[in-house]
């Protein structure tokens, strides 16, 4: 990794960055001079640089998933296939995954071939044969095989991180399933049919490594390259890391070998600006493309400045609490009901949200195939919301802790707004705010009544989302849920490719959680993109990040 | 009782800012007892229907961006803010200060009372090595967030500097032939200690005290502001302005400045009233203090006849 930073010249120095960061201070400081800066990132047209929150803490995505290394995954790697784009139709010139059911479409599904050029699934849906793209080099120079991504495949079940998830939801339960079938070739089979067998092959969490890289770095000693994708890559995407300075930032350059269309931003530079406030100043003076995770009030404020753009669509985000159902006073649903009843939802929207966001209707994401909304039935009504509490005993009032995450600045307001409401119906909330480490450690640890929690199920599945969150023995579940008609509706809809079938299942499971209100539903925030005007190629993936690729200027 | 009113006015005439500080305290210390009876709204309601409302009309102040109040919330927050620096200093001074007489009043001679002594001041130095803010974060990281564990460490953080300002007094006033005297006259050490080296010790640990309140509303407000302090939606100024601070880029200033404002001119009040203290405590000082304030009206008698006198020329 030393190497790597002394063999490219990059782009602006620090002090260069420094310099320009101090002039977009100054410029956000008199909003009539919005072109400060400018020249930063106007004197490189191919160069795209975004102030990002975070720079990757890791490249790996066995054992990383934060908000950097996602960003990173998409333009370091290739993948097997993926999904077709569509304009989005609310959000003008922003295209995004066609993830609906396509009954005219072969496995109902609008994929295309990535490193995959054609595909068959079996008729009893137990095994899929991919024939592979020739020719495709990663950026090591290595050509692209069959056994890269038997490699690829081999490593989840070895290094039992986030890619055991990956094979137990494909019901892959060893390494022997997966077939090399010639050079070009490939099988994948499973004991039962699943319909998530085609769609992991699109997931953020399946990139294909270099496996002849990895080998060679890896050695016996580190045989899956652990140390070396940690802070490198092996892969068959469309950029190469330039450099990682963790905290100060990322390049990636555009590679010339690249076998697909060349990417129009030749180079990528992600600053670590931990402030919105920071980000979106550097924005508006020009010093930067993109700015990340800016907050609604702030995207409001950008909508008027004509030199920058502000895309909004619907993602697979959802917002929630977690109502421990082991925990009193939530192991009672009537009170689980009644925090549901008395949750603004339309305060928080229009209030945190600046309507950068809609009420969470379903334990799923609402842009999710079989996602149904018309089992909700928790719209505000505090009288109902105390009828409830009594039901439930407690009449008198009761109290409790509700935990937030000090790293994101939205949910200490929304927690405000609930302990007002849940006040008029006599639960006192005593809100706790937990330093972003600790906050994730109590999320996991399952020990706190309720809790915040934001996520989002990066396969656009219903039974991927309700495994991942409601099977009673899935890690994710941290509202300790338990039930077991829900656990094998579940199952029995992973189990089918029938998508009649799985309809009717999963409509089941969704009445079944919203009667049961496991979680307190709280909205589904939009996915935001503060850019400058003359940036586009914008696409939203389900995964919720970006890729660089997908950027031109006008 | 009019001879010490007439006093103090002039003292106030000769150094204003001590009467700033004095009057910045008591301010307030009023607005703080007065502030249910003065909050136009509740501090701790949220109301969506007036997020971010600019200050004037019906909030003086303004909205923050979940509706509440920012004055009301203001003038609430000393309660919480003061009562936390009071007490944490207080026990501060009083951890401190018991210990440091003890060690200055053991710390000469031999045995294991020296020894001790010797560990202690070592300890002392140990703790003040620590950069005060961190050691205040770790003693919340590791006790828990509250309101009491914010005052453990405002006394942690403090009770070094006690400790060394009355070792220091008790080094020179040990030696004192009324010390010696008591002694002699079979008073126990214990005795000695409380009845005639302590009392005769307060004067600069009384200066401290008031310097270090206004520390310890400092103190508070940032361990709020970063999260480690007071729970929202408690009124308190540090966290008042964590949560505003975010604003100010698009263009909300109020819901930070005013409780910045108001954080900022408290702990200048207390600041003065302390460098007050140190001067009306130190008997030169004093003297000196109580002299230019006697021969003020004459001098001013003096300066207007002169004035007259030129006029007529």
């Amino acid at each position: 990794m030393s190497d790597l930073f002394t063999r490219v010249k990059l782009g602006p120095s620090r002090r260069q960055f420094l310099q320009t960061v101090a002039a977009a201070g100054g410029a956000a400081m008199l909003p009539a001079s919005p072109g400060t800066g400018e020249a930063f990132a106007q004197g490189a047209g191919d160069t795209l640089v975004i102030a990002a929150p975070a720079t990757p803490q890791g490249l790996d995505i066995e054992f990383d998933v934060s908000i950097g290394s996602i960003d990173s995954l998409g333009a370091l790697y290739e993948y097997m296939l993926a999904y077709e784009k569509v304009e989005d139709p609310n959000a003008p010139g922003v295209l995004r995954e066609d993830t609906s059911v396509h009954a005219d479409k072969p496995n109902n599904m609008a994929l295309k071939g990535r490193l995959a050029e054609a595909w068959d699934v079996s008729p009893d849906g137990r095994s899929a044969t991919f024939k592979l793209r020739e020719g495709v080099k990663s950026n090591w120079g290595n050509l692209f095989t069959s056994k890269d991504v038997k490699w690829t495949w081999d490593r989840k079940f070895n290094l039992k991180g986030q890619g055991l998830f990956q094979t137990a939801v494909l019901g892959l339960n060893s390494p022997d399933q997966i077939k090399v079938e010639g050079d070009y070739a490939l099988s994948f089979n499973l004991d039962k049919p699943n319909p998530l067998l085609l769609k992991q092959q699109c997931n953020l969490a399946n990139p294909i490594y270099d496996a002849t890289k990895c080998a060679a770095v890896g050695g016996s000693a580190d045989p899956w390259a652990v140390n070396f994708l940690k802070n490198d890559s092996a892969g068959f995407g469309p950029y190469k890391l330039a450099q990682l300075v963790r905290g100060q930032q990322a390049v990636f350059e555009a590679r010339d070998d690249y076998w697909d269309t060349k990417p129009a931003m030749k180079r990528v530079i992600m600053r670590e600006v931990p402030q919105s406030a920071s980000r979106f100043s550097l924005l508006q003076g020009g010093a930067v493309d993109i700015a990340q995770f800016l907050q609604p009030r702030e995207l409001e404020a950008l909508k008027s400045q004509k030199t920058v753009a502000v895309d909004a669509v619907n993602s697979s985000y959802m917002i929630w609490l977690e109502l421990n159902a082991k925990i009193a006073p939530f192991d009672n649903v009537d009170v689980r009901r009644a925090v549901n009843m008395a949750i603004p939802h339309d305060e928080i929207i229009r209030t945190i949200y600046y309507g950068y966001a809609d009420p969470q209707t379903a334990p799923m994401p609402y842009i999710y195939p079989m996602a149904d909304k018309s089992f909700f039935s928790f719209n505000y009504d505090l009288a109902k919301a105390k009828a409830l509490l009594e039901k439930a005993g407690a009449g008198k009032g009761l109290n409790t802790t509700l935990s937030y995450n000090a790293g994101d600045p939205t949910q200490e307001p929304i927690a405000l707004l609930i302990q007002t409401s849940l006040r008029q119906i006599g639960i006192e909330l005593t809100l706790e705010k937990l330093p972003a480490g600790v906050f994730y450690e109590n999320v996991t640890k399952r020990a706190k009544p309720m809790i915040f929690y934001l996520d989002s199920p990066w396969t656009p599945d219903p039974g991927y989302s309700t495994y991942l969150y409601f099977n009673s023995k899935s890690y994710v579940n941290y509202s300790n849920y338990v039930n077991t008609d829900v656990d094998a509706l579940i199952t029995e809809g992973l189990g089918t490719l029938d998508n009649a079938i799985r309809l009717e299942k999963y409509k089941k499971v969704q009445k079944t959680l919203m009667e049961d209100a496991p979680w307190g539903f709280i909205a589904y925030p939009k996915y935001t993109l503060a850019r400058k005007a003359n940036l586009k190629g914008f696409t939203y993936y389900t995964s919720n990040n970006l890729r660089f690729q997908d950027f031109s200027r006008r | 009782m009019l001879a010490i009113v007439s006093l103090c006015a002039r003292i106030a005439v000769i150094r204003p800012r001590f009467a700033v500080g004095y009057l910045i305290v008591a301010i307030v210390a009023i607005l703080a007892i007065l502030a249910p009876l003065i909050a136009p709204y509740s501090p701790t309601e949220a109301d969506s229907t007036n997020f971010l409302q600019s200050p004037g009309g019906s909030h003086l102040f303004g909205t923050d961006n979940v509706g509440m109040d920012i004055f009301s919330r203001a003038i609430y927050a000393p309660r919480i803010d003061l009562t936390i620096a009071i007490l944490g200093t207080v026990l501060s001074a009083l951890l401190g200060g018991s210990i440091g007489a003890l060690v200055g009043y053991y710390s000469s001679g031999r045995g294991i009372r020296v020894w001790v002594s010797f560990a202690v001041m070592r300890a002392a130095d140990v703790l003040q090595a620590f950069p005060v803010f961190v050691f205040a974060i770790a003693l919340v990281a590791s006790l828990g967030q509250s309101i009491q564990t914010v005052v453990l460490a405002i006394a942690f953080v403090n009770a070094p500097i006690y400790l060394r300002l009355m070792r220091s007094q008790v080094l020179s006033l040990r030696s004192m032939r009324y010390v010696e005297a008591s002694t002699v006259n079979g008073l126990s050490d214990f005795q000695t200690i409380t009845r005639h080296v302590i009392p005769n010790a307060m004067a600069p640990v009384l200066a401290q005290l008031s310097i270090n309140v206004g520390w310890g509303i400092l103190l508070t407000a940032a361990l709020s502001f970063i999260g480690a302090g007071v729970r929202a939606p408690t009124p308190e100024w540090g966290s008042m302005i964590a949560m505003g601070f975010q604003n100010v880029v698009t263009g909300q200033w109020w819901p930070s400045m005013f409780p910045g404002a108001m954080l900022a001119i408290t702990v200048f009040g207390f600041s003065l009233v302390g460098a007050s203290i140190e001067v009306l405590a130190d008997p030169a000082k004093r003297r000196q203090l109580l002299n230019d304030a006697r021969q003020r009206p004459a001098g001013r008698a003096a300066a207007a006849s002169k004035r007259q006198s030129l006029e007529q020329v």
